[in-house]
């Protein structure tokens, strides 16, 4: 069936967008991840404008992250301080962000520079989460970073001024170090329209020294707070967030993630790393390919 | 449907005054609907143009989008990636454009003439701004109406022009799904001997209605409410999820 969507100006398989989100949804149930990494890419391969992809999508996440931030809140395991010290920067970082968006949009650019981003981040995140998992696998036990935790302790990040208190983490650290945390991961909502789960995880875990148990609860926090704003600001300044092509994403991904999480029992941490990495790296290479292989036709048009 | 259109066509041929001043009342021309609606199920549509000649001669009806502005991107490598390296700007391009004649182009009128009137892609003429060399404008210009073509914007060939007797004549275009919303003009020439003797214009609207409507105003004049609206029915399925499925 075929669904015209009012924003984008354009019809598009109701099947495909349907399926879309339902495949993402049963990742983000499987792996605890938002899927925008999925989603972006492919709503414009589709034949999408990027603007509306990144801006509807950045809408699904305030989906995908709430039903995370309500089940970690019941069991209190967000850090709203910490979350909120990264808030501050990851507000100002989306503003940016919609800003450079709009420039690289102007400079002919954004289709250039959001394949080779995303390449970048899913190359080094996938190589690392692969080789993480697979020595885990290897050695039966989950290898818990030893050296990489120690970053923490690096003279560069105990030296920062502005020094505050976060109770609930048992931290006492310079707030710049969240704040540009959650800067990146403004940065990441509204150029690239992911939520960032798998930048901002690991930063917490190895940069900030977070406990590991609050650290899901809190980054979700935070991204659903960004992905509001982004959403509205993106509404806004852009017309990007398309209502139609929104609810049918949320919708097969609130189908999926039911899947997902059931599935996801049934799988061993270790295991689900190592099947979510060849995942990062599969997209990653088609995506290099792409902005290597001769196009077909070199010339394209743009509506002014 | 069809057949009363036709009926009513002929009676209004029969009563229409028969003096022949130059222009318009050689021809009447018709749309079945004088607008494209576009509804959420919309998938493309049909325009068909019902028309009446009184005087011999071969007709060509041209159908134009608003005009916008483009630029035109050039990929080229660099570090062995392809991105877009070079552009040109193009002023009064039509969004759509699609046409039909009921002969061939070359005995129709004269290339000069088919130009003044911007009948066939080949005609048509946008400006480019900037300062650029004749070639360079040309192979961009090219680019463009291939760009067109390909997403189906532009005409590859002319429709055929159907007459139903001498005089009364139909035109069916077909409307793509993605086709720009705007304000359209049909134009109909009347050629004889290779000079217009006739021509015709008529108004369409091509616009979105209804739901796909109310959600596009909406966006576009109260953006913040809109966003803000976005949020909340994101954050209530978000709050159905975790209500209804995450019980344990």
């Amino acid at each position: 069936m075929q669904i015209y969507l009012p924003i984008a100006e354009m019809t598009v398989p109701a099947e495909s967008i349907l399926l879309l989100g339902t495949f993402v949804g049963f990742l983000s149930g499987l792996f605890g991840v938002g899927g925008g990494f999925l989603t972006t890419p492919f709503l414009i391969f589709m034949g999408l404008p990027p603007g509306i992809a990144v801006g509807t999508q950045s809408n699904q996440l305030v989906a995908a992250s709430l039903s995370g931030v309500l089940a970690h809140f019941k069991k209190g395991n967000v850090d709203f301080k910490l979350g909120g010290v990264m808030l501050v920067g990851s507000l100002l970082g989306s503003v940016i962000g919609v800003s450079l968006f709009k420039l690289l949009k102007h400079m002919g650019q954004i289709e250039f520079v959001i394949p080779l981003l995303y390449v970048f981040l899913l190359g080094s995140m996938g190589l690392m989460m692969f080789y993480e998992s697979l020595s885990s696998m290897l050695k039966k036990k989950d290898v818990e970073g030893d050296e990489s935790s120690k970053l923490m302790h690096h003279k560069f990040f105990t030296s920062l001024p502005y020094k505050m208190r976060f109770p609930r983490s048992k931290l006492y650290v310079s707030a710049l170090v969240p704040g540009a945390i959650g800067f990146v991961g403004g940065l990441l909502v509204s150029i690239m329209g992911i939520g960032g789960g798998f930048l901002l995880v690991p930063a917490m875990i190895y940069i900030l020294g977070m406990p590991t148990i609050l650290v899901a609860g809190t980054s979700l926090f935070q991204i659903m707070i960004t992905t509001i704003f982004a959403t509205i600001m993106q509404a806004v300044t852009n017309h990007t967030v398309d209502l139609v092509l929104a609810a049918m994403l949320i919708f097969g991904g609130v189908v999926g993630a039911q899947f997902g999480v059931r599935f996801s029992r049934k799988l061993k941490g270790s295991y689900a790393r190592f099947l979510l990495a060849s995942m990062l790296l599969i997209v990653c290479f088609k995506l290099a390919g792409d902005l290597f292989i001769a196009p077909t036709e070199l010339y394209s048009t743009e509506v002014n | 449907m069809f057949r009363f259109v036709l009926l009513a066509f002929v009676i209004m041929c029969g009563l229409a005054p028969k003096a022949y001043a130059f222009d318009s009342d050689l021809l009447t021309i018709g749309l079945a609907d004088d607008t494209v609606q576009i509804t959420t199920g919309f998938n493309g549509s049909r325009l068909t143009i019902f028309g009446v000649k009184r005087e011999q001669g071969d007709l060509a009806i041209v159908v134009r989008g608003p005009e916008r502005r483009v630029t035109v991107r050039r990929k080229g490598q660099s570090l062995g990636m392809w991105r877009n390296v070079d552009d040109m700007r193009f002023r009064n391009v039509p969004s759509y454009y699609d046409f039909a004649m009921s002969g061939v182009e070359r005995e129709i009128a004269p290339a000069i003439l088919r130009r003044e009137y911007g009948i066939g892609v080949d005609s048509l003429n946008f400006d480019a701004l900037g300062r650029n060399t004749e070639a360079e404008i040309r192979t961009f210009r090219e680019a463009l109406i291939r760009n067109k073509q390909m997403h189906g914007h532009f005409a590859l060939e002319p429709e055929k022009i159907t007459f139903l007797s001498d005089e009364f004549f139909r035109v069916d275009f077909d409307i793509p799904a993605d086709v720009p919303t705007g304000r359209y003009t049909i134009m109909t020439y009347l050629f004889q001997d290779g000079r217009a003797v006739g021509e015709r214009k008529t108004d369409l609207r091509i616009g979105q209605v209804g739901f796909s409507a109310s959600v596009y105003r909406f966006a576009h004049n109260n953006s913040l409410l809109y966003g803000i609206a976005a949020v909340l029915m994101a954050l209530f399925a978000g709050w159905l999820v975790n209500l209804f499925f995450r019980k344990e």
